[in-house]
């Protein structure tokens, strides 16, 4: 149980630090979002408006009090390009990055888990080979290359799936299905790629330990002793490391959801990136540190769940 | 007579569109009323504030839910629009528009003299952040003394002040008290409503049946944001969208000969230049300016960057405007003259360093950076590029003007005013090249308050000349603008309007 | 030695070795201007015997710009990957070795870096440094940091609860010497494999920049760019895309190989 508070008030602290960190590097960056705004038709009156009027004249530390007394209170501000409330724009669009993550992250178990497991029971032959080939390949490809290459093959070539673009779960299931794919095929390969190198080798060393020759021993069939008694043993650290990918997985989502025109979290950033739309770039960047965080710790609490051994520290 | 010159010397057609690949016989056919239109649009839209909004994009697509209190015909006469009619007082301070009894707001309200008041004084604030407030500079009172009656009175004279009214989005008239939702959820007088907008994704607009220039044919035009240009030439060829504007540049000729589309280009979507910082040692001596000058090959820089998609012009005011100076024209390249030029200037071959700083904003700039780095190189200037996103050009660029070459790219707006003063007078809002020439100047003040329509344009060609003999910039191309869209799309030739709307649905319908 | 000539160790290396010997002797063999030479007569033009691996959007021979691009993302990475273990090897040495509070201080602090995603924190790097070829190695510098502070304070900790260095200091030598003498010695093998492992991370993290515009700029050839250009032209010239992401896929893949192999000769207790 101290544990577990003690995992919180870190967390809590972490925050804090990532919201710290998040708005002094912002608003290092040059370029001011007054300018962003008017374009190429801006002239330094309406600007010197504009600026006043966005609050852009305010110290740092009443800006950051602002923010961060906002952040708390439900009231993330308005995105300064896009002139709409932020709260509710994040909100949408972490539904649509989870849609792909979720869907990476189910496409690379399902693929990893039987293909490590086949690598590790045929260890040092051609299947363990092949395994280890193909998912050297995948962690060596880099994600926004093969994203591109699906969308030659599956969608100009083959046309089974859309090559861009997001709809709703909720206004279309099976659309918005169809449209994640490509993204999460592209996604998840690497994670895919990772997850079977580590099947692999929890499973090899499950099945080097006692209990599994006592298996054997009593005679249990090869297929119940892998699928059941070490392969159970084994998914623990796989999916805790699974779990732990996600920050990955949302760093890859810039990239990927940009090419596919996805328009979720990675896709959000990058505009605010692209825009200098400050309060937008903080409340996008928080958001995910603070994802990555809480995933991590879920992970945690999940893990000491399962295996009592950690329960300490 | 100019203008037929230029009809003859160039394939597309001047500020208006042409439409190839279509069915022949389409003329005699009645438009049908019902449908939705997808669109693929290039580009996100932003703050959906008409007023304060300086994006093309944003403005494409609100330019169907407003409406301006005048606007222009093809040969960019004033014409009235909200406005029944209009007149000017003799000595130019005086305009009083009569506006017309049946304009109806999307909200349900009537237009009145109110909601122009409202939306002019909008405009003048400048805490609003409106990008046309200068518009109004001069305004002195705006008065109401019935409901359809408006009188703005000026301090000083303003030659422009009716066309500016007309194009780019100043005089738009939105209802009393709108203003601050118009950025999340727009309202106006135009053939369409808003309805949504799925952000970064789509906006879905729905017929107006109330609006005062007669129910458009289409009951809804959704715009789906497609920025990857590759993804939006797919969603046309599956059949997913109805139509996408702006065809990437090196894929016209292809879909051109293709019977299976249809293609609108016109002329022209807007103008390019290459310019100086004229703060900067070299380039404050005119020789230099012009050596650069001599070092491009604007032909086959447009071959290059554009596809061919444009034509080259030494002038960048509107080409079948009356202030057009067709007598002008651009430098061959000559790298001999060029460096018998930087010689005479004191700059031997590699004694000069140079950025050209490029925005990846128009990836045609930066292939046409990289196509001039290489006889900028060859004609003994050492050259370097930096690529700066958007904002970072707006912030260097524009707002410092720390910079020593770039490129930038403008609407061509056919009312020269705002084009010349803007740009080339010293204390211009554009004038991001800090050139400060007081006889150029002189000009353009004397052209403010010039009335009579011929003299004044008079003035602008000998501004063209000035800008042309002085190598202030150099002025490159206009470029063409695409549209590709399905074969039973109809009425594509009325989405190019001369407000500077270019994608007008009101006359566009659906064949079954 | 044997243990090297595996076939992974074998393929990897030799993928290394040619990818390193182009980067260092490229440059000297092909002149710069072949990568930037234009041919606007051959625009988008396919493989042929004047372009093996055919042009691109302004005519530029493929094969040249991806043979002195190994160059600039090999130096890229390289620079980028020292810079993270220079900074990270001080605090993750002296963190794991002292313990307490420091050790609180420097994790907390490296903990909060490490929710920020790699590349979300270099692509908000370059945006605030502006992008160019200097500042593309300080993002991902910086960006890898807190990874490999971590991995060596992991490793600095089990060393120094070494028995023989509970030793050495209950004999009173010095923390300067015990770090110099034992520690450092003994962290070296596994910060060896993790920097070729992050070798082949930052040479992805350098596409991923400039393939969003804020990494390497032209007319540089860098890998990244150049897939980024291809971007417009998939459908109808998919070997602009294809010979440089190929060039990637195979660098990564060798230094993966390599790694790989490396942590079975010098570090066989993970794998």
């Amino acid at each position: 149980m101290t544990y577990i508070v003690n995992r919180l008030l870190s967390v809590a602290l972490t925050l804090l630090l990532i919201s710290v960190i998040t708005f002094m590097v912002t608003n290092i960056l040059p370029g001011d979002v007054a300018m962003v705004i008017m374009g190429t038709q801006s002239n330094p009156e309406a600007l010197a408006g504009l600026r006043e009027s966005l609050g852009l004249n305010d110290p740092l530390i009443v800006q950051y009090g602002r923010w961060i007394l906002g952040i708390m209170t439900g009231d993330w501000g308005t995105s300064l390009v896009f002139k709409t409330a932020i709260g509710p724009l994040i909100a949408d669009k972490v539904v649509a990055s989870s849609l792909i993550v979720v869907m990476s992250m189910t496409i690379a178990l399902s693929c990893a888990v039987p293909l490590g497991v086949w690598a590790s029971v045929h260890r040092d032959k051609w299947q363990d080979n092949t395994a280890s080939t193909t998912a050297l390949f995948g962690v060596s490809l880099p994600d926004f290359f093969f994203g591109i290459m699906l969308i030659l093959l599956f969608a100009r070539y083959l046309g089974w799936f859309p090559s861009s673009g997001f709809v709703h779960p909720a206004d279309d299931f099976l659309g918005a299905v169809r449209h994640a794919f490509l993204p999460s095929l592209a996604l998840g390969l690497g994670l895919m790629a990772h997850l079977t190198r580590m099947t692999r080798s929890t499973m090899m060393s499950v099945l080097g330990q006692d209990f599994i020759r006592m298996a054997r021993a009593k005679g249990l069939r090869e297929r119940t002793v892998i699928w059941r008694c070490a392969l159970a043993n084994a998914i623990g650290p796989v999916i805790t490391v699974a779990g732990l990918q996600v920050g990955y997985l949302f760093g890859s989502i810039i990239v990927i959801e940009s090419l596919f025109n996805f328009t979720g979290m990675g896709w959000l950033t990058y505009q605010a990136l692209l825009n200098r739309d400050i309060p937008l770039i903080q409340s996008t960047v928080f958001v995910i540190a603070a994802v990555v965080m809480l995933t991590n710790l879920i992970v945690d609490l999940l893990y000491t769940l399962i295996d009592p051994r950690i329960k300490l520290s | 007579m100019k203008r037929r010159e230029f009809l003859k010397s160039t394939t597309a057609i001047m500020g208006a569109a042409i439409v190839t690949g279509a069915p022949v016989a389409v003329f005699a056919e009645e438009p049908v009323r019902g449908g939705t239109l997808i669109w693929g649009h290039s580009e996100t839209t932003q703050n959906l504030d008409m007023h304060q909004t300086g994006t093309a994009s944003t403005g494409r697509l609100l330019q169907n839910v407003h409406e301006s209190i005048v606007s222009a015909d093809a040969d960019f006469n004033i014409v009235p629009n909200l406005a029944a009619s209009f007149e000017q007082s003799d000595d130019g301070l005086t305009y009083t528009f009569r506006l017309r009894d049946d304009v109806m707001f999307h909200n349900g309200d009537k237009m009145t003299s109110t909601d122009v008041k409202y939306s002019f004084e909008r405009v003048m604030n400048p805490e609003t952040g409106a990008v046309n407030f200068e518009v109004f500079n001069a305004v002195e009172s705006i008065e109401t003394p019935d409901d359809l009656t408006v009188i703005v009175k000026l301090e000083t004279v303003n030659a422009p002040f009716l066309s500016r009214l007309a194009e780019n989005g100043a005089g738009v008239v939105m209802p009393q008290g709108t203003g601050d939702v118009q950025g999340e959820t727009p309202i106006g007088a135009g053939p369409f409503k808003f309805i949504r907008r799925e952000f970064g994704n789509e906006v879905e607009l729905e017929r107006f049946d109330d609006y005062f220039g007669g129910p458009a044919y289409l009951d809804k035009v959704i715009s789906r944001e497609i920025t990857e240009p590759t993804v939006r030439l797919t969603g046309l060829r599956t059949g997913e969208l109805h139509m996408i504007n702006d065809i990437p540049l090196d894929r016209m000729s292809e879909f051109e000969g293709n019977s299976d589309f249809q293609t609108v280009a016109w002329f022209p979507l807007n103008w390019d230049f290459v310019n100086f910082n004229h703060d900067f040692e070299p380039f404050k001596d005119a020789r230099v300016r012009e050596a650069f000058d001599l070092m491009i090959d604007k032909e086959t820089l447009m071959q290059g960057a554009l596809w061919g998609q444009g034509k080259t012009s030494a002038s960048p005011s509107f080409p079948t405007s009356a202030s057009y100076n067709d007598a002008i024209s651009q430098r061959p390249q000559d790298f001999e003259r060029a460096a018998a030029l930087l010689q005479e200037a004191g700059y031997g071959p590699g004694d000069l360093k140079i950025v050209f700083k490029v925005t990846t904003n128009y990836p045609y700039h930066v292939d046409s950076a990289q196509i001039m780095l290489e006889w900028f190189r060859a004609g003994g200037v050492d050259m370097s590029i930096e690529q700066l996103t958007w904002s970072d050009w707006l912030s260097q660029v524009w707002v410092d003007k720390d910079f020593q070459v770039t490129m930038m790219n403008f609407f061509t707006l056919w009312e020269p005013d705002f084009l010349y003063y803007s740009l080339y007078h010293s204390t211009g809002g554009f004038n991001y090249r800090k050139i400060s020439e007081p006889a150029l100047d002189e000009m353009l003040e004397r052209a403010r308050v010039t009335v009579d329509t011929d003299a004044r344009m008079a003035i602008y060609k000998d501004v063209q000349q000035y800008i042309n003999e002085n190598t202030l910039d150099v002025i490159l191309w206009f470029r063409n603008g695409t549209i590709g869209a399905q074969p039973n799309v109809m009425g594509l030739d009325t989405v190019v309007q001369p407000n500077g709307s270019e994608m007008n649905f009101h006359k566009v319908w659906l064949k079954a | 030695m044997r243990r090297f000539l595996t076939g992974k160790g074998i393929f990897g290396g030799t993928i290394l070795l040619l990818v390193i010997v182009t980067a260092l002797f490229g440059p000297l063999l092909i002149p710069e201007t072949w990568a930037t030479q234009m041919d606007m007569r051959a625009r988008l033009a396919g493989p042929s015997i004047t372009h093996p691996l055919g042009t691109d959007q302004l005519g530029r021979d493929l094969m040249y710009r991806v043979l002195l691009g190994a160059q600039t993302s090999m130096m890229i990475a390289g620079t980028a990957v020292l810079m993270s273990l220079l900074i990270g090897l001080p605090i993750g040495v002296v963190s794991g070795y002292f313990g307490g509070w420091i050790d609180n201080v420097l994790m907390r602090l490296v903990d909060t870096l490490l929710a920020f995603p790699a590349l979300l924190l270099a692509l908000t790097i370059s945006a605030v440094l502006g992008p160019n070829l200097t500042n593309t190695i300080i993002a991902i510098g910086i960006a890898f940091t807190p990874y490999l502070a971590r991995i060596i304070r992991g490793e600095a900790l089990r060393v120094a609860q070494m028995p023989y260095v509970e030793a050495a200091r209950s004999v009173g030598t010095s923390d300067g010497k015990m770090i110099l003498r034992h520690v450092l010695p003994n962290i070296m093998p596994p910060i060896i494999v993790q920097a070729t492992i992050s070798l082949a991370f930052a040479i992805l993290a350098e596409a991923g920049l400039s393939f969003l515009g804020l990494g390497t700029q032209p007319p540089d050839a860098s890998w990244g760019l150049m897939i980024q250009a291809s971007r417009d032209y998939l459908d109808i010239a998919p070997w602009t895309a294809l010979v440089p992401g190929a060039a990637v896929a195979l660098t990564v893949l060798g230094l993966n190989m390599f790694g790989d192999v490396l942590r079975d000769v010098l570090d066989p207790r993970i794998a």
